[in-house]
Formats: C-alpha cells, sequence, structure tokens
C-alpha cells in the first residue's frame, strides 16, 4: 500500500553566482525585477515607500512545530526552473557601498527661517559672551595698576583743630612724610603776611600758602636734601633744619640757607562745623 | 511673517547693525550678571558682612 509521505523540508536556495571564464559573473536565478529597496535617503518628505522586493504579507506566514521551534514560509514566485535566458550584459542590482544608510530626513530643517534666525541666534549669543569677557579682561587687567583699598585708606589723615592750641605745631605723619600743622597766633599772622615777599627766594604770599590764616599746614621736607626741620627755631621765628642750616620764617617760607624753595604745601580741606583737618 | 523672520530683518540682516547691538547687549548683560552675582553674594553671605552687623558696633548719625 503505498502511503503518500508528505515531507516538508525546509531549503534555502541562494542564487547562484558563478563566473564565466570571460570574467563576467553569471546569476543565473536572481530575479531582475527587484529594484533597490526603497528609503535610501532620496525620499525626504514622502515617507517609505513599501519595498518591493519583500512578498506580500499575505504569503508569509510563521508557524511553530516541535522540530523546528518558529519558522517561517514563504510562499514566493519561485523562478522557473529550465527555460531561462542568460542574460550576458551585467544587470544585476548594483551592490551598495553603504547599503544601511539611515533616514536622516528627521533632522532636517523643517523650517528655513526658524533655523537661520536660530543660527544667527547662537552666534550673536557667542559675540555678547565674548565682547563681556573681553570687556571685563581689560577692566579687571587696569584695576589691577590703581590704587588698593588700604593704600587709598592710608592716603587721607584727619586732625583735630581742636586739640592744637594756638602758638603750638603738631607734627603727624601723612604718607610716609611727616606734615607740620601750625595754630598761629596773631602775632605770627601779622608777621607772615607783612612781609615783603615779593623779594623773596621763592616769592609766595602768606595767603596762597594758607586757607585760614590761623592754621598754616605743609609738609615737613627741607626743599634742600630732604631733612626734617626743626620747630620754632632759626633767625626768623619758624623752621630750622640742622642738615645744612636753612632758615624758614612763619609761613614756611625760605629765608637764609641752601633751601632752594619754600616748605610745601599738601592739598588739605578745612571742615569747619567738626573742627577737622582733612589732608590728602 | 514669523518672529524668527521678524528678528533677522531687524537686526541681523545688516552686520552695522548686528555688532552694535551685540556691544550694548554686552554692556547690558555685563551690567546685569554682575547685579545678580552681588545679589546672590548678599543673600548667600547674610548676616556675615559688615554692612548687615554695622548697627551692632556704630551707633551715631
Amino acid at each position: 500500500m503505498a502511503a503518500v509521505q508528505l515531507a516538508k523540508k525546509a531549503v534555502t536556495v541562494p542564487p547562484t553566482v558563478r563566473t564565466l571564464a570571460s570574467g563576467v559573473p553569471v546569476a543565473p536565478l536572481i530575479d531582475l525585477k527587484v529594484r533597490a529597496p526603497a528609503g535610501h535617503g532620496h525620499e525626504h518628505g514622502h515617507g517609505h515607500a513599501p519595498r518591493s522586493d519583500l512578498p506580500a504579507r499575505w504569503a508569509t506566514k510563521v508557524s511553530r512545530s516541535s522540530s523546528l521551534g518558529l519558522y517561517n514560509k514563504s510562499y514566493t514566485a519561485a523562478p522557473v526552473t529550465g527555460v531561462f535566458q542568460k542574460s550576458l550584459m551585467h544587470t544585476s542590482a548594483v551592490a551598495r557601498d553603504a547599503p544601511q544608510v539611515p533616514d536622516f530626513s528627521k533632522y532636517q530643517a523643517k523650517d528655513e527661517s526658524r533655523n537661520r534666525g536660530l543660527a544667527y541666534f547662537m552666534i550673536g549669543s557667542l559675540g555678547l559672551l565674548s565682547a563681556s569677557v573681553a570687556k571685563s579682561t581689560v577692566t579687571e587687567f587696569l584695576a589691577t595698576m590703581s590704587a588698593s583699598a588700604d593704600v587709598l585708606a592710608m592716603a587721607r589723615v584727619e586732625v583735630d583743630l581742636a586739640a592744637i592750641p594756638e602758638g603750638k605745631n603738631v607734627i603727624i605723619k601723612w604718607r610716609g612724610k611727616p606734615v607740620f600743622i601750625r595754630h598761629r597766633t596773631q602775632d605770627e599772622i601779622e608777621e607772615a603776611r607783612n612781609t615783603d615777599w615779593k623779594s623773596l627766594r621763592d616769592p609766595e604770599s602768606d595767603e596762597q600758602r594758607t586757607k585760614k590764616p590761623e592754621w598754616l599746614v605743609m609738609l615737613g621736607v627741607c626743599t634742600h636734601l630732604g631733612c626734617v626741620p626743626i620747630g620754632e627755631a632759626g633767625d626768623y621765628g619758624g623752621w630750622f633744619c640742622p642738615c645744612h642750616g636753612s632758615h624758614y620764617d612763619i609761613s614756611g617760607r625760605i629765608r637764609k640757607g641752601p633751601a632752594p624753595l619754600n616748605l610745601e604745601v599738601p592739598q588739605y580741606d578745612i571742615n569747619e562745623a567738626d573742627g577737622k583737618l582733612v589732608i590728602g | 511673517m514669523s518672529l524668527a523672520n521678524t528678528v533677522y530683518n531687524a537686526i541681523v540682516k545688516r552686520n552695522s547693525v548686528f555688532v552694535p547691538t551685540i556691544f550694548v547687549g554686552a554692556f547690558a548683560f555685563s551690567i546685569g550678571f554682575d547685579v545678580g552675582i552681588t545679589k546672590f553674594w548678599d543673600t548667600w553671605n547674610k548676616g556675615k558682612q559688615w554692612k548687615d552687623i554695622r548697627d551692632k558696633y556704630v551707633e551715631q548719625a
């Protein structure tokens, strides 16, 4: 009894490729109707076209079997064996260099003008930041050259004038140099003002040298070689430099000796309300 | 016309407008940055700076 034996066998038939003696490749079983798979970056904006080389969905089915596990059976139009024409021309589908090129259309700009606006915004922002960095670099560098806060604080000295009685000298230190402050008596003021100052070596009137006649403020540095003169001494009742014998009068003007100039008067302000003298 | 186009035509189109805009923006930015950082510093160090505790030690008009 002949029983029909149904045998199911999965066979994969690759296209046979061989090379003729002339060097022409021959692939006799290739389906030349197959096109290159669509979707390689040439259809921006209109999605994927269905692949023409895949079997239709209805022709394929996935089944399970105890021996094979999960397997897939496709019913395709198998190439006819038997009569086929040898194509001597090489017309098979072009093998691409990179057949798996992804689809970049998603990353393409949707709006030209927004894209341009964003690009220029980024350029402008970078320029803005660089300009402000450059500006603060320069200003911070220049700021290192200016006087620091402790120097500025030391550059001003406040003196309480009420503590200096009439006819007394006070010597204070200002910017590393002594400053003479004399509370002059009325006699001394008159003596200083009545001098014929135009004939002196360094002609300067007492009005030019003082802001208020009773307060004489000047640097205690001899204009000759920088010694500190002694107060209430000398031939003119003012200051006397012990180093080389310069005599200054009661307005600090050079009268006798080697010094060329009068004692220097620093910048100062007299605050009448508080009775304070601010030097510097 | 979209905002991007408006901005582009107003500012970017001429370099003689774009560059001064950047400089003015940098000026405003540095002031704003300075103020912001100073404010942040003051809040962060609240109660520790001399200007915060000055009242405790100096009493005069």
